[in-house]
């Protein structure tokens, strides 16, 4: 057994005190960790910031991690290879006639583009650039159409495939094909959520309607997209028949994206490519980056063993397992308001992990609340990436579009409770589908 | 000095690109070899994948200290652009200090990688340890062009008189 000469509770003083001290000063959240670890790592004997180093190397040495890159090369192929163009038509031939017609299509793009990527920011990103105009255009207000971008982008990760999902049945060793299947009515059901507050929305401030399409418009927008639509089914499928690993089925769909939009809706040019695959790397280094100095942190709250120290005050309470799934979402929803969901999961999923456990949750059921809570984690300020991107585009600052975007956040939580009262409602589709996956 | 600067980032990307172009390959082969006879059943695919990923993700946090695409959390904003100044220096301040020990002990870890080799494919593990030493010279030559930049605005806010008109 190890033995340091700090306490859990000095060390944790000094972690989290440096940790918060530097981001209050606006040093980045990636270098914040690092140099929070370092202190500790030159005061104990036994360690040396060259740890600092090797935890990172172990953290990107990693087959898992690989999903990010390929998620997000996959999202910006679809976006510039004309994919998005063609279930943006879709889903206005869907829901274009409902009350806040173009409101309604960015949340049923959210969850079409959910199905083929499991990046949230990407989502953000290209969506904020398709609606936030050309909403406001219409007639929308700003505020809204930026919420509801931001908010209509974490079915993402919720909604199979999920980068997060990878992660972390990388990091919990839960299996990632039952995470998948667990997270489609959760995700469903959340999008659902929204187009009901879009629909509330619409009607108070009198948002424009499209037309209904006629059903011919309806089925060749159907028939081009149905390509596209197949991908979700490529992925998971793949995974559950074991054809290929989580990480080997981002992969495909960046060939089968690629194969797409170059031969088949032929709108990729070797340039676009090129600005396609510095985007990727760019934006998923900066995340993984980041997910290095974490795993830094976390290492060392085990080594300190705050985690236990934590818990052992929590576990003489007896909790149920709904009290049990609630405290995991509030530590989630709050963590994730000032970490990346990624770390967070590194940090805190180890932590709750044992308490699920020991309060008899599933784990496939602790997943999916900790992944939704992380969710919401991604538009909460102060760091909520999906609503700063969204911000970002519309060029205003974060404050402003904060009320709408709290407010859309009403009949998500209630989604949320639903799953934490009845932990059973992820695990409807896995149990129908492949039982043996939740053992 | 910033010509220079911009003639490396430049190699920075383009060598990221090319991480990111190869990381697909031996990915993809390790699953078509699964299927098909044609392709041999390559070991190395996936150390190779995952050398490729550690060189893209310090390639691209070397790139995104420049760009400034590294995340933060904004309790201030609005800020006048002197304070704004003033507290991008404090905060690169210790960006500076991590970068320090990136290359001060970065150099130790690549000479403990010295004559280690990968399990699979048998490279020199130096080849990967590098990167560290590598990224803390190159933020160095970032941050030193940032502080200059924020000197100079905050030297000429200040000439503007009080300067807060934001």
């Amino acid at each position: 057994m190890m033995t340091a000469s700090l306490t859990p509770g000095m060390a944790a003083i000094v972690l989290f005190g440096a940790f918060f001290f530097l981001l209050a000063l606006r040093v980045p959240v990636a270098f914040s960790l690092g140099l929070a670890s370092l202190p500790l790592l030159i005061f104990e004997d036994r360690l040396s910031p060259m740890s600092l180093f090797n935890e990172m190397f172990k953290a990107y040495n990693s087959f898992i991690l690989l999903a990010v890159p390929f998620f997000l090369l996959t999202a910006n192929l679809m976006n510039v290879g004309g994919i998005t163009d063609r279930l943006m038509r879709l889903s206005r031939a869907l829901v274009g006639h409902f009350p806040g017609g173009l409101a309604q299509v960015n949340v049923v793009l959210s969850v079409f583009f959910a199905g083929i990527s499991g990046s949230s920011t990407a989502d953000a990103a290209s969506q904020g650039k398709l609606f936030i105009e050309a909403q406001v255009k219409e007639g929308y207000d700003l505020s809204f159409s930026i919420a509801i971008t931001a908010v209509s982008a974490v079915l993402a990760v919720i909604i199979p495939p999920s980068i997060l999902m990878i992660v972390w049945g990388g990091v919990i060793s839960t299996s990632i094909g039952a995470m998948y299947l667990a997270g489609i009515v959760p995700g469903l059901l959340i999008g659902l959520a929204q187009m009901a507050t879009v629909h509330a929305y619409a009607k108070k401030r009198n948002y424009p309607v499209y037309p209904r399409s006629s059903f011919k418009e309806f089925l060749t927008a159907a028939l081009v997209s149905i390509p596209a639509l197949t991908t979700p089914f490529i992925i998971v499928g793949g995974i559950l028949l074991g054809w290929f690993t989580a990480t080997e089925s981002a992969a495909i769909a960046v060939l089968y994206a690629a194969a797409l939009s170059i031969f088949y809706y032929r709108e990729m040019t070797l340039k676009k490519l090129y600005a396609c695959i510095v985007e990727t790397g760019k934006l998923s280094s900066v995340a993984l980056f980041c997910i290095g100095t974490a795993s830094v942190f976390g290492w060392l709250l085990a080594y300190y063993q705050i985690p236990k120290a934590l818990l052992s005050n929590l576990q003489g309470l007896g909790f149920g397992i709904t009290a049990t799934g609630f405290l995991i979402a509030g530590a989630f929803l709050v963590v994730g308001c000032f970490l990346d969901a990624i770390p967070a999961i590194i940090i805190v999923g180890t932590v709750m992990q044992p308490l699920a456990q020991a309060a008899g949750l599933h784990p496939v059921s602790f997943a999916i609340i900790g992944i939704v809570s992380l969710a919401f984690g991604l538009v909460t300020p102060p760091y909520g990436l999906c609503l700063m991107i969204s911000c970002a585009v519309a060029k205003v600052p974060l404050r402003y579009a904060l009320k709408d975007t709290m407010i859309m956040l009403i009949p998500m939580l209630l989604v949320l409770c639903a799953i934490i009262i009845w932990p059973e409602i992820p695990l409807l589709l896995p149990r129908w589908i492949s039982p043996e996956m939740l053992k | 000095m910033t010509k220079f600067l911009d003639l490396w980032q430049k190699l920075l990307t383009w060598t990221m690109a090319l991480t990111v172009a190869i990381l697909i390959v031996p990915v993809c082969l390790q699953v078509f070899s699964r299927f098909t006879e044609i392709i041999p059943r390559y070991i190395w695919t996936e150390e190779l994948s995952r050398f490729c990923f550690v060189w893209m993700v310090m390639l691209g946090a070397m790139i995104a200290l420049r760009e400034r695409l590294h995340f933060d959390v904004d309790l201030w904003s609005p800020l006048s652009p002197r304070k704004d100044a003033v507290l991008r220096i404090v905060s690169n301040v210790f960006v500076l200090i991590f970068s320090a020990v990136m290359i001060v002990w970065g150099v130790d870890f690549t000479k403990f990688g010295w004559n280690q080799t990968s399990e699979l494919a048998d490279l020199p593990m130096w080849l990967i340890f590098i990167a560290w030493p590598l990224t803390g010279v190159t933020w160095v030559m970032f941050l030193i062009e940032a502080f200059v930049r924020d000197i100079r605005m905050y030297q000429r806010n200040e000439a503007l008189a009080v300067g807060d008109f934001s």
